[in-house]
């Protein structure tokens, strides 16, 4: 297991996932949220291609009201 | 002989869209989804900013995130995602490419606050994130502060809009320097000018219109009204009848009075001495 932190919460997951599948094993369900590792945005399309490693920081946002 | 009637104003062009209304609304601080949704449509606008922010893990279909974003899609109107909460440009960047994603649309409405107790917008660090978000194909909608100076900075690497500040962000204080947003609607009368932030009434959107300014975008001031719809309608007719004003063009000041009822043929008349 390695340590990330998800929007700002500690939590472990399986070491050697790619995004695509952090995501799935945070249970983050659905395709309407945008994504990113250490402060930088992950397109979906190189979810498959960027690995997760120990104490990375990801963002997962979603659409919400806005002024 | 010839019978006036007041008309609406003719179409605009931002962004590469043309529009009828030249108010951009926001989509915060309603009472309820359906008084943000009333609210809206009656505002007429055909701009409605959006957000991102953190979403809980799980379910993400169902909490919040897509249930709002699908009331939004509904509307059928123009949706304008903002980098808010963003203090560098990277983290506007980085925002305005997630937005990208998510909304679909390369339009950006660009955030870099500098002080967290006016919310004012950081100039060094905006200009800089527009820059990059220009060459990145976005539509870049700078919130900015009625500096001239930013205003060129901003025109400089590329923006095509500005939208400097009225007064801070949620004050409703109204136009603070209109003399300053005179200047920059006269360096720029090619670009396109939206007064964003601090419109509290009516009244405020009107005289920012007045001054030929080709939009405005606010949202507490309707979200946060006793009345939310019948703000929302009251700044609908506000925006119109601004704009109305300034394409029939402004009487000129006097210094001094001049009446206007005709001074030939006035009864006991009589010169003050």
């Amino acid at each position: 297991m390695i340590e990330i932190i998800v929007n700002g919460t500690r939590t472990t997951i399986p070491n050697g996932l790619n995004v695509k599948e952090a995501v799935s094993a945070l249970e983050y369900k659905g395709k309407g949220f945008a994504l990113a590792l250490n402060g930088t945005f992950v397109a979906v399309a190189t979810y498959e291609t960027t690995m997760v490693r120990d104490n990375d920081s990801i963002e997962i946002l979603a659409p919400v009201q806005g002024g | 002989m010839t019978k006036h009637i007041a008309t609406k104003t003719d179409t605009w062009e931002i962004g590469g869209k043309t529009l009828s209304s030249r108010l951009l609304i926001g989509s915060a601080l309603y009472p309820s989804p359906a008084n943000m949704e009333d609210a809206i449509k009656i505002s007429g606008a055909q701009i409605v900013t959006v957000a991102l922010r953190r979403q809980a893990a799980g379910n993400t279909d169902a909490k919040g995130g897509n249930d709002f974003w699908d009331i939004i899609k509904s509307f059928g109107i123009e949706v304008l995602p903002n980098t808010a909460g963003s203090h560098s440009a990277k983290e506007a960047i980085n925002t305005a490419l997630m937005a990208r994603e998510v909304f679909g649309t390369n339009w950006i409405k660009l955030e870099v606050i500098g002080d967290q107790y006016n919310l004012q917008p950081d100039p060094f660090e905006t200009v800089k994130a527009a820059e990059v978000l220009i060459k990145e194909g976005f539509e870049v909608f700078p919130y900015t502060t009625d500096d001239l100076v930013v205003a060129k900075r901003l025109a400089d690497v590329g923006c095509k809009i500005l939208m400097p500040w009225g007064s801070m962000i949620g004050s409703g204080k109204g136009l603070m320097n209109p003399d300053n947003l005179i200047a920059i609607r006269k360096q720029f009368p090619d670009l396109q000018l939206v007064v964003d932030a601090g419109i509290g009434k009516p009244s405020h959107a009107t005289q920012a219109m007045e001054l030929g300014y080709d939009g405005v975008l606010l949202n507490s001031a309707i979200a946060l009204a006793q009345d939310p719809v019948k703000m929302a309608d009251a700044f609908r007719v506000a925006v119109e009848a601004g704009r109305l004003g300034y394409e029939a063009g402004v009487m000129q000041e006097r210094e001094f009075a001049s009446p206007s009822t005709p001074t030939v043929g006035t009864p006991f008349w009589h010169q003050f001495t």
